[in-house]
């Protein structure tokens, strides 16, 4: 029923979660792997498999699937 | 940095070098940890002995963690990567209870950069203020040498000390100049003066990341993940960071190769000695020659860092010796082989005598040739040696050469440099069962076309019988109106044969030609010759089952036979003992034979006949 989300899948794998997890639950406060340093290689991620380059301040509210679903979406790079 | 996709790394199962081939190409943190899962699907001797690593950096470093565990792990290697926190080189090397002490290291890697080092040099202010002055760079190279001597005090593992790149983040060179000469003048003496603390001990490395940065060029700086995170790689930089850094650690777990066997023909110089002759040889300032020139030149670097160089060469001995006597520009010197296997027998077998001869296994041998053929026989009947290449022609052969890890150390003892002497010869031993050379020949899934010296074929066949010297029966050198006649006369037979193996097409690389003559009725073999590079397959019994077949079928009562002797054909001397023909006469210089009856025999069984226009 779940329409293939490339961001969610991105997510999902780049944290190594189960592969049901709702995007819902993707976020920073959840997901214990999502420490700073895993925030920047994320970002680097996203940026290369989108083609997006993100602004540095844009950077610090990109702490869950939402926000970078929404960011992303504002760069045309998915529809909202 | 990277290595090649296909070559690396050899050990490891397919699953992991795809994964880790896809790391290399997608510049993709998932795809970094999609390998490093795949290493952790190996069987565990697969993987490696573990090497704890204490990773020091004035930068965020630990960001690119997963690209440092899978360089690391492609050795392979079991890597415990710990990471100091960021910038605190001297604090933790300063202090005896420091982590980098606490737990047992394989090794200590500290890496500074510019950035924070020289931070005075990279904005000195308006000119007005002066630029810092050189006592600051000694102040530097001080505090560098105190953190590096206290590890030497506290810690027995060794130490690698990364030089200084230059900053990424410095500005557009033509006022960049004037304005900061201090800095390109701190960098060049700090690096110089870390390459000095390599002297001071042998558990001192340095880790040129000065020269990685260089290779990689300006696409290695990432300004907005060093800005965001001090981290200043891009993901790809980060991976071929990773390789870099393995290629530093390696040799603490892996020993190098002693030994590098190398061939002569289309390896040391272009062309082939017993076909084309010492004039015709390529080796030189220019191109064609000057790719061999600079093989020769890597080889000797390796001898004198203590590598063995071995001469294993389908050749006649004393031309070989000649040849490096007469060309001008070797750069290689007879004597600088520590054994030469000059013969025909089978270079496996040769790199085996050569092993005893040296007193060292198999594993410490290398191997560079530009034959498929001949690398594949090593591979399958020596598979401890490493083959270097694994395509032929000459410029993969010397960029194979470049990038080799298989000598990598991290010094050249003193035995590694006496151990270049010569070695008394000693004979040829275990021949390997023939049941074992038939199944790796089969392997090789050999066809042959067999065809009669026709139009589209006589001006190879006639360049053959002029320049063939080895596999060379009678050496007689027909031109082409020879020939013509000779082929068409009633009665003769002439075959030429034509190769091909899973590696490729070889055209023809045999004749044989046999007219009426001896007797009535009868044949004799004029010419029978083959290329060097088919030497060793059985194409020589092709060509004299199908004289046999066709004679027998015509009714022919005897076949005559002669070896002439030349100082170059002593390989062929015994072809016609080896097929069962009597002798019949010997005089100096020449062997009559004959072969009566004439009854059809076997064809090899691991070559596909084909005819054409026969």
């Amino acid at each position: 029923m779940n329409e293939s989300d490339p961001v969610r899948d991105l997510l999902v794998e780049f944290f190594q979660l189960p592969p049901a997890t709702p995007a819902s639950e993707l976020a920073q406060s959840s997901v214990a792997q999502w420490d700073s340093l895993a925030m920047v290689q994320l970002i680097a991620e996203l940026q290369s498999v989108f083609g997006v380059v993100f602004e540095l301040d844009e950077i610090e509210r990109l702490t869950s699937y939402a926000e970078i679903r929404a960011a992303l979406a504002r760069r045309g790079a998915v529809s909202l | 940095m990277n290595p090649a996709p296909d070559r690396f790394p050899p050990r490891l199962p397919e699953s992991v070098r795809d994964a880790v081939a896809d790391a290399i190409q997608g510049g993709s943190w998932i795809k970094v940890r999609r390998a490093l899962s795949a290493f952790e699907q190996c069987a565990a001797e697969d993987q490696g002995p573990e090497i704890a690593v204490n990773i020091l950096a004035s930068f965020g470093i630990e960001g690119i963690g997963p690209a440092l565990q899978m360089g690391l792990r492609c050795i392979p290697s079991r890597p415990v990567l710990r990471f100091g926190p960021l910038n605190t080189i001297e604090q933790e090397l300063l202090n005896r209870d420091s982590f980098v002490y606490t737990a047992p290291a394989s090794a200590t890697v500290i890496l500074w950069r510019a950035d924070e080092l020289l931070a005075d040099h990279i904005h000195p202010g308006a000119p007005a203020a002066g630029s810092p002055d050189r006592q600051k760079t000694a102040q530097i190279e001080s505090r560098i040498r105190k953190a590096v001597e206290s590890h030497l005090e506290f810690s027995p593992a060794p130490l690698f000390v990364g030089t200084l790149p230059l900053p990424g983040s410095t500005g557009a060179p033509p006022l960049g100049s004037r304005q900061r000469p201090a800095l390109a003048r701190a960098i060049a003496e700090l690096n110089a003066a870390i390459f000095g603390l390599g002297s001071l001990s042998s558990r001192v490395h340095i880790l040129d990341a000065n020269w990685w940065a260089a290779q990689e060029g300006r696409t290695h700086y990432d300004l907005q993940m060093d800005l965001l995170a001090r981290q200043p790689f891009t993901v790809a930089a980060a991976v071929s960071f990773g390789f870099f850094l393995a290629r530093n650690l390696r040799p603490l777990i892996v020993p190098r190769r002693k030994v590098l066997v190398v061939d002569l023909d289309n390896t040391l110089w272009g062309g082939v000695l017993g076909e084309d002759g010492v004039s015709q040889l390529k080796l030189g300032q220019d191109s064609p020659g000057r790719v061999f020139l600079q093989i020769q030149r890597e080889l000797r670097d390796l001898k004198d860092q203590g590598v063995l160089l071995v001469l294993a060469s389908k050749n006649d001995e004393l031309s070989a010796r000649e040849a490096f006597e007469r060309l001008p520009e070797m750069v290689l010197h007879w004597d600088d082989f520590a054994c030469r296997k000059i013969n025909f027998e089978p270079k496996y077998l040769n790199l085996r005598a050569a092993a005893e001869q040296l007193g060292l296994g198999l594993d410490s041998f290398a191997f560079l040739d530009d034959s498929d053929f001949e690398r594949e026989q090593m591979r399958t009947f020596n598979p401890e040696v490493l083959v270097i290449n694994d395509r032929g022609h000459a410029l993969h052969l010397l960029s194979s050469l470049l990038q080799t890890d298989a000598f990598d150390a991290h010094r050249i003892t003193d035995e590694d440099l006496k151990r270049h002497r010569e070695y008394e010869l000693l004979p040829l031993r275990n021949k390997p069962a023939a049941e074992n050379l038939e199944e790796f020949l089969s392997s090789l899934e050999l066809q042959v076309v067999l065809e009669p010296v026709q139009p589209d074929n006589i001006d190879r066949i006639v360049q053959m019988l002029g320049k063939t010297n080895q596999f060379n029966l009678t050496t007689r050198r027909h031109g082409i109106g020879d020939l013509r006649r000779l082929a068409s006369s009633p009665g003769s037979v002439s075959v030429a044969l034509r190769m091909a193996d899973r590696f490729g097409d070889q055209g023809i690389v045999g004749v044989l030609l046999a007219v009426p003559g001896g007797e009535p009725a009868s044949l004799t073999v004029d010419s029978f010759l083959l290329s060097c590079r088919a030497l060793g397959r059985g194409a020589e019994d092709v060509l004299w089952a199908e004289l046999v077949a066709r004679a027998a079928a015509a009714g022919v009562p005897r076949i005559f036979c002669q070896y002439v002797a030349t100082p170059k054909n002593a390989l062929v001397a015994n072809l016609f003992d080896r097929f069962g023909l009597k002798r019949t006469k010997e005089s100096p210089g020449a062997t009559d034979y004959v072969l009566d009856p004439v009854r059809p025999i076997a064809f090899p069984s691991w070559i596909a006949v084909d005819r054409k226009d026969l």
